[in-house]
């Protein structure tokens, strides 16, 4: 028996979720002439809890896009519902429901932790919601893939593997201690670097773990400082991350060791603008950076608004924009006959501010640009993280690997 | 050798580090037997204000009297409403009360200070290393431990060899025969809060360039402080002493020698601890029934 | 907080469970039917918790993992051995129970601020095990692709049949849980949280009664743990720390402590918030915090308490 209300005061949400896209509203065209029901789109992001920054991020970006599109696509006005998740997996599927049952959204968006994301997973594929997920775990792209997912995004692999490339063709050839979080990312990080490395025939050395949520890491600095490793490849997040960095700094480790790690550690909204210099001259790999040419639009209309260099999520809320409006365009503007649109959607590749980005119809997933990084002192000596290199076109192994 | 000398040195950074933080609940707890649960919200406020201070060109040295005089400021006002109220009554409700404070100051804090991680630049002086026996130890560090010998070190001797210490250890124990002698005893223990308040903001202050400040960290800090002050064993600083060194000594060696599951070996011997000393280290002598 | 109630009040709680059981799927959808299972669930789990501290006076920052725990065991043998409800119920409560075992005989003889921080550490030793037990537990990614439950031939995964058992669950737990404190243990458990030396000079021994209290609760929300994992497909290790424990407090004290049925009050109310309020502002944290303090300052007895009060106003 289905819920016999309709839609629980959208004017509200609407009024607040517009109201966060903050000034850009004025200098955007004028809203395109609605035509048909106004089109629902849920975007589940943490706006509580460890990501909150990342969460906000997040919906901006997605924020941006929908205002330079006039809160329309493909003729249909855009009704934007945000749900906050907490970075709790059994608040977002709560969430996901609420959305799905109560909302009645056409798409689903957003996501940052994969503990949610890998969490969502089968609620949207039961309830059979076109879901744009943007958690970056591997097994999203394998074993928990779904034909209702399309993931605009990396996937952890494509980071550490490009390290481990990287790390050997262009830093050293020596053995490499690696450090890291240890939880899923960390070990995904970390173990496809180690593999990467090694099939090109290096060597990796001393392999150190830290909880997640470490306050000191002046014993792990410690036993790095008396290793002497010629490079170290390493993962931490959020905190843990600002907090290595200027630790790594106060142990006289920063620009003596070469530091290598997935462009997460060295995010440019969350981390380096906490951190000072001690992460210039590091390296990561990333599909995101400021520097990037296809990015360099979005950076723009990003920083009119005074923000500073956009980072990995405002990014990736607006790609996930740019791919929402395509599925749509490509469309017709409806997604009820999800099959015909997921082929058009694959059939040809979407630009985005990521770049030119075909998809993977195995597992939904993009196939992506992914710059090599290398910090360096930007205008007003802040740090930014500027491309030296990129790897064209890497694609996730996906279900079979 | 050195290795284990500067994991030593490690820990006692850590360790003052605690002792900073569980100072000041210690302080509310064992003068005046009253649960603060929003301690780590002070000492939060005391990192952003820190981290504000010195981010907005102000003299970096004054940035922890700042912290000091932010979360004491905090403090006062909390004290006249609503924890005035609570100094009688059970540990329960006083933890209840507190604790939904300190809900209600940590979304204030991020909504004022913003959700983003945020580090302070040190002052020059505490930006360098000594090197000790060949690895090099951060300077700020050893500033970490001195600044936690001289702040325990003084607030023992203000309270337990000055008059004004006499004073409030007296006023706590027996408030009506104080009151006889024309003391407000509203206004000692409403002062000796506010000290407390201040104390958590100054630790706050000073360890922002260690642990950053962020939505979320005064839970953190708060689970520490009260470990810290509780395992020591509560009504001495002796004891929060002795529980500060425990805690930093077993969270440092338990990520040396346990480095996935530090945290999890960490608190299994800080359980035991208590299992096996059941009023912490330094415990009060008890009634035996 | 406690008074002698006629039968008819007794038996009231367990009324409204089950007319809220019964008669939700006639009037909610999908999504309104297993929030409700829910917070059915999470709220036995709190109502389990009231004996811990309503009746017995031990605050315990443990609880999520008895809870947790429970919830892993569920789903593990239900992923290994198929969906079967006994299977399901009987891991759960044996794992909720072995847990608050082991926090009980901790705990027996220590009390108030010890207490807490006992539990405290206790419970993230639990948590620590979960997270780092990656093969059985997923560990921060959690289990999902859980089987459907059963019951014999017949499947009880819609979300109908989930809120049946929920409230089922509510009502036995419930049951259970008044029998115990009208029990001579559980009249002895409140004795003891008012004047310990009192009870323990006429010769009861206090860490027994405890640990009694505490197997009670662990078999509870052993129950309610058990089924948790099969609202949302998905267990992970949020359901075992410790701000989960601190959450059941607050749930428990704006619902009433020492009321039991007060718990389920309260868990609506906590979810409510941070479900509905989230949606209109970003500061919803900041409102569970006020209702909190409000509920602490205002309303020590909580709801029920207010709710007695009112009814006894009017009769």
């Amino acid at each position: 028996m289905r819920q016999a209300s309709g839609h629980p005061a959208p004017s509200r949400r609407r009024v607040l979720a517009g109201l966060s896209a903050g000034t850009g509203v004025a200098l955007l065209p004028a809203p395109a002439l609605a035509q048909g029901r106004p089109l629902r789109i849920g975007m589940i992001t943490s706006l509580s809890g460890p990501f909150t920054a990342l969460g906000e991020s997040m919906r901006a970006g997605m924020n941006l896009l929908l205002d330079q599109s006039g809160r329309a696509i493909a003729g249909r006005a855009v009704e934007f519902l945000v749900e906050d998740d907490g970075a709790r997996p059994e608040e977002g599927v709560r969430r996901a429901r609420k959305l799905i049952g109560a909302d009645r959204v056409d798409a689903l968006c957003g996501v940052i932790s994969s503990g949610v994301a890998l969490a969502l997973r089968d609620v949207v594929t039961e309830a059979r919601v076109p879901t744009f997920l943007l958690g970056s775990a591997n097994d999203l792209a394998r074993g928990a893939a779904s034909p209702w997912i399309v993931r605009p995004t990396k996937t952890n692999w494509m980071l550490g593997s490009t390290a481990g490339r990287w790390t050997w063709e262009r830093v050293s050839k020596a053995r490499v201690l690696t450090a890291g979080s240890d939880y899923a990312a960390g070990r995904e990080y970390v173990g496809d670097f180690a593999e990467a490395y090694r099939a090109l025939g290096g060597t990796i050395g001393r392999q150190l773990w830290t909880p997640l949520g470490t306050a000191d890491f002046g014993p792990l600095l410690t036993a790095i400082a008396s290793e002497r490793p010629e490079v170290v490849y390493a993962f931490f997040a959020g905190s843990d991350a600002v907090r290595f960095l200027r630790q790594w700094k106060e142990y006289r480790l920063a620009g003596r060791i070469p530091l290598v790690g997935p462009g997460a550690f060295f995010d440019q909204e969350d981390v380096l603008p906490a951190t000072g210099d001690a992460a210039l001259g590091a390296v990561n790999t990333f599909n995101q950076s400021p520097t990037a040419p296809a990015a360099a639009g979005f950076v723009r209309a990003w920083r009119a608004a005074g923000r500073p260099l956009p980072g990995e999520f405002s990014t990736t809320g607006y790609v996930c924009g740019q791919v929402i409006k395509a599925a749509l365009e490509r469309a017709g503007g409806d997604l009820s006959d999800w099959e015909a649109a997921r082929r058009a959607l694959f059939d040809a590749p979407v630009e985005t501010a990521f770049g030119r980005m075909p998809f993977d119809p195995r597992n939904g997933g993009a196939v992506l640009d992914i710059h090599v990084n290398e910090v360096r002192r930007g205008e007003g000596g802040a740090m930014v993280n500027t491309v030296v290199h990129t790897y064209e076109a890497v694609r996730d192994p996906g279900p079979a690997g | 050798m050195d290795l284990a000398l500067v994991q030593v040195l490690n820990a006692l950074s850590f360790s003052a580090l605690l002792l900073l933080t569980g100072l000041g609940l210690s302080v509310v707890l064992s003068l005046m037997n009253f649960v603060n649960l929003a301690h780590g919200s002070f000492y939060l406020l005391g990192s952003h204000v820190a981290v504000v201070w010195i981010g907005a060109g102000l003299p970096p040295w004054l940035a922890f009297p700042a912290g000091f005089v932010a979360a004491a400021a905090a403090g006062a006002l909390l004290e006249r409403f609503p924890f005035r109220g609570f100094y009688g009554r059970p540990h329960l409700m006083q933890v209840l009360l507190t604790y939904g404070v300190s809900l209600i100051l940590a979304d204030l804090m991020r909504w004022g200070f913003g959700a983003a991680i945020r580090a302070p630049g040190l002052p020059e002086a505490l930006s360098g290393v000594v090197f000790v026996l060949d690895l090099p130890f951060p300077v700020y560090r050893l500033f970490l431990i001195a600044a936690g010998a001289v702040l325990g070190g003084g607030l023992w001797f203000v309270l337990d060899r000055t008059v004004w210490g006499a004073l409030v250890r007296a006023a706590v124990a027996d408030r009506g025969v104080v009151e006889t002698l024309g003391i407000d005893t509203r206004r000692v223990l409403a002062a000796v809060l506010v000290l407390s308040a201040g104390l958590g903001g100054l630790s706050g202050a000073l360890g922002a360039g260690m642990l950053a400040a962020y939505p979320g960290l005064d839970e953190e800090v708060l689970i520490l402080a009260l470990v810290t002050v509780v395992a020591g064993g509560l009504g001495t600083f002796r004891g929060t002493v002795a529980g500060a060194l425990a805690v930093g000594f077993a969270l440092t060696f338990s990520k040396v020698w346990f480095p996935e599951f530090a945290n999890a070996a960490a608190f299994a011997a800080m359980a035991a601890l208590l299992l096996l000393r059941p009023g912490g280290i330094v415990a009060p002598p008890l009634r035996q029934v | 907080m406690m008074r002698e109630e006629g039968r008819a009040r007794r038996f009231a709680p367990m009324l409204v469970l089950a007319a809220v059981t019964a008669g939700a799927p006639l009037l909610a959808g999908e999504f309104h039917l297993r929030f409700l299972a829910e917070i059915l669930l999470l709220g036995t789990a709190v109502m389990s918790l009231d004996l811990l501290i309503g009746f017995g006076g031990m605050v315990s920052l443990g609880h999520a993992a008895v809870f947790g725990a429970a919830a892993y065991a569920a789903a593990v043998a239900a992923i290994a051995s198929g969906g079967s409800l006994p299977l399901v119920l009987g891991a759960g409560i044996a794992a909720g129970t072995a847990v608050a075992a082991a926090m009980g005989a901790a705990v027996a003889r220590t009390s108030s601020l010890y207490l807490l921080v006992l539990t405290l550490l206790l419970g993230q030793v639990v948590w620590e095990v979960v997270f780092h037990w990656r093969d059985v537990t997923g560990g921060a990614d959690g289990l999902r692709g859980l089987p459907p439950l059963a019951l014999g031939p017949w499947r009880l995964d819609g979300a109908r049949a989930l809120l049946l058992l929920a409230g089922g669950t509510a009502i036995a737990g419930l049951a259970i849980a008044r029998s115990f404190t009208d029990a001579p243990a559980g009249r002895a458990l409140a004795g003891m949280r008012e004047q310990p030396l009192r009870m323990s000079a006429l010769g009861y021994a206090i860490p027994a009664i405890r640990m009694r209290a505490m197997l009670v609760a662990g078999a509870v929300a052993g129950a309610a743990g058990s089924l948790y994992p099969f609202v949302n497909l998905y267990v992970g290790p949020g359901s075992a720390h410790w701000t989960l424990s601190a959450a059941m407090i607050v749930m428990l004290v704006i619902g009433g402590s020492g009321s039991l049925w007060g718990a389920w009050l309260g868990c609506a109310v906590y979810l409510g918030i941070q479900t509905y309020v989230s949606a209109w502002t970003d500061r919803w944290q900041l409102v569970v915090g006020a209702v909190f303090v409000l509920t602490v300052l205002l309303l020590p007895s909580g709801l029920a308490g207010g709710i007695r009060a009112l009814l006894r106003r009017r009769a």
